[in-house]
């Protein structure tokens, strides 16, 4: 998680993050100023979105109330869980490491594309209303099928390719700049709250999307591979529904749950592929 | 996904044009705006105001720019626009010729006017 | 993956309170953009009444000035035309890599500009058409 922390206590430099933690300790004061001498209420209200193609009560899409106990810290996840070893064991969700590194719990949170097990039931207004992902077909309640959003990473190539490989007893460098420029896009958890917020992406089945482009970006920018890489690279996201698909409406950045500037790397690609377009005038 | 592999790059030309298209039509279009309401008035437009007007080469050029400008930008807007719908397949190659052809028209049909604003053959 | 569930497109413009800055820009700017081509094609064959001789042309244009909706009309054109410039100048800036931080901002403040420039324009726009 070393990358996510700021170099600073109080960083200036305007990027996603600072913007993100900025607004959370906001949200913080509120929080403890409004409910100074408050008792806590409670429980919480959960509203949550059911499917089951094979229960004749769920085939049409419905809604569940569920009331759990409140704790401080609680997150969506914690709420989901407490709801579904509570009262329904058939609540379906994924769900892995609880920590936002694995990317299973991408859902629909009162109007936005949120990680469950990051978002604090203390920040949402309640019912707090949990929905799958739009714009992925439904396979049960809260579970998604992810196989686009696969697809579309897998046809960037999303490996590390260099021409060779250093000697057995030496090491494949690169500069810490090299490596600054590429962090942020390295974060990415295949989460999917990017695509799924994203409406060329809903509209355009083609369309690479915003994590797949920032998968191309952390490779292409990869000073390790060769140049001929970086060509094939460049390549196959400089199609018509590669980065040009992209009308910067900004949802990625704003739901990323790792604060990859999103909208800022393909803007990056979409420069290198007219520079390089250019040169062959 | 693997659909055209073909060196001819046309979404970086389509999208480079249309920034810089865009880029001169800022300058064009304010300036026709400001030019056609501020400075003259639309109600009171005569065919010999507009002859004396485009009678001046520099701005007969600038009209005929403003107008291939406008025209590509438009087309070129209108085309993206469905693709970020979802059109593909021969739809999308259907309209985008019907777009093309569209585009032509208007431009020629628009030098011919222009012509005639000027004092020139049809 | 059999029967999933495919909610659809719907619930986007169902929930346009709950749209970002970002996904206003582009909504206002393909709407402002459909117009102006639109209105370009309008535009192109009213001129070429001009091709009919200049009193068809003076008479046609004279004609349409003088009908009090067109002239509303055309502070609307204003409006929509100042819109999609500023916001395309906002895209410009982005597309160089400036501002992507205060993209929500620089969304408001076109919104806003465009509203002074129309109310500031319509004493010209509508002088004497009552």
């Amino acid at each position: 998680m070393s990358t996510e922390t700021p170099d600073t206590e109080t960083s200036e430099v305007a990027s996603p993050q600072t913007r993100r933690l900025k607004a959370k300790a906001a949200r913080k004061a509120e929080r403890e100023a409004a409910s100074e001498g408050e008792i806590e209420g409670e429980t919480v209200e959960l509203k949550i979105f059911r499917y089951d193609p094979e229960i004749a009560d769920k085939q049409e899409p419905r809604f569940d109330t569920f009331y759990v106990p409140r704790f401080e810290g609680m997150t969506v996840l914690d709420a989901l869980m407490d709801a579904r070893d509570r009262y329904d064991t058939t609540l379906t969700f994924r769900h892995s490491c609880r920590q936002a590194v694995c990317g299973s719990d991408a859902l629909f949170v009162n109007g936005s594309q949120r990680l469950g097990c990051k978002t604090q039931i203390a920040d949402l207004q309640e019912p707090v209303q949990i929905e799958p992902l739009p714009h992925r077909p439904v396979v049960k309640d809260l579970v998604v099928d992810m196989e686009h959003f696969y697809d579309q990473m897998r046809s960037v190539e999303p490996f590390f390719d260099p021409d060779d490989l250093p000697p057995a007893d030496q090491q494949q460098h690169q500069t810490p700049e090299n490596r600054e420029k590429v962090k942020t896009s390295t974060r990415c958890i295949w989460c999917g709250a990017c695509m799924s917020s994203c409406n060329i992406a809903a509209g355009d089945n083609q369309y690479l999307g915003p994590a797949a482009i920032n998968k191309a970006y952390r490779f292409y920018f990869d000073e390790r591979e060769g140049e001929q890489r970086q060509k094939e690279r460049l390549e196959i996201i400089e199609q018509e529904h590669g980065v040009w698909r992209c009308q910067t409406q900004f949802s990625c950045t704003e739901v990323c749950p790792k604060d990859i500037p999103l909208t800022e790397h393909i803007q990056e690609l979409k420069r290198e592929a007219v520079k390089n377009n250019l040169k062959f005038w | 996904m693997a659909e055209q592999y073909s060196s001819f790059q046309s979404g970086t030309t389509l999208w480079f044009l249309q920034r810089v298209t865009a880029a001169v039509l800022v300058v064009t279009l304010m300036f026709h705006f400001f030019w056609l309401h501020f400075v003259n008035h639309a109600a009171e437009i005569t065919f010999q105001g507009t002859a004396y007007r485009m009678d001046q080469l520099g701005y007969l050029v600038t009209i005929l720019l403003f107008l291939f400008t406008a025209a590509f930008h438009g087309v070129n807007g209108v085309y993206n626009a469905l693709i970020n719908q979802g059109l593909t397949g021969t739809p999308k190659q259907v309209l985008k010729w019907v777009l093309v052809v569209g585009g032509v028209v208007l431009v020629i049909q628009g030098i011919r006017v222009a012509a005639t604003m000027a004092g020139g053959p049809v | 993956m059999s029967q999933s569930y495919d909610r659809g497109l719907i619930e986007d413009f169902g929930r346009w309170t709950e749209f970002s800055a970002g996904m206003w820009a582009w909504v206002f700017h393909k709407f402002t953009g459909w117009v102006l081509i639109g209105y370009l094609f309008a535009h192109i064959a009213v001129l070429s009444s001009a091709l009919s001789g200049p009193a068809v042309y003076t008479q046609t244009i004279g004609g349409l000035e003088s009908i009090l909706l067109v002239r509303i009309l055309e502070v609307g054109l204003l409006a929509v035309a100042v819109f999609h410039t500023l916001n395309g100048i906002r895209l410009l800036l982005v597309d160089l890599g400036i501002g992507l931080e205060s993209q929500d901002k620089s969304f408001y403040a076109s919104l806003i500009v465009t509203a002074v420039i129309v109310v500031a324009s319509v004493p010209n726009f509508l002088g004497g058409a009552f």
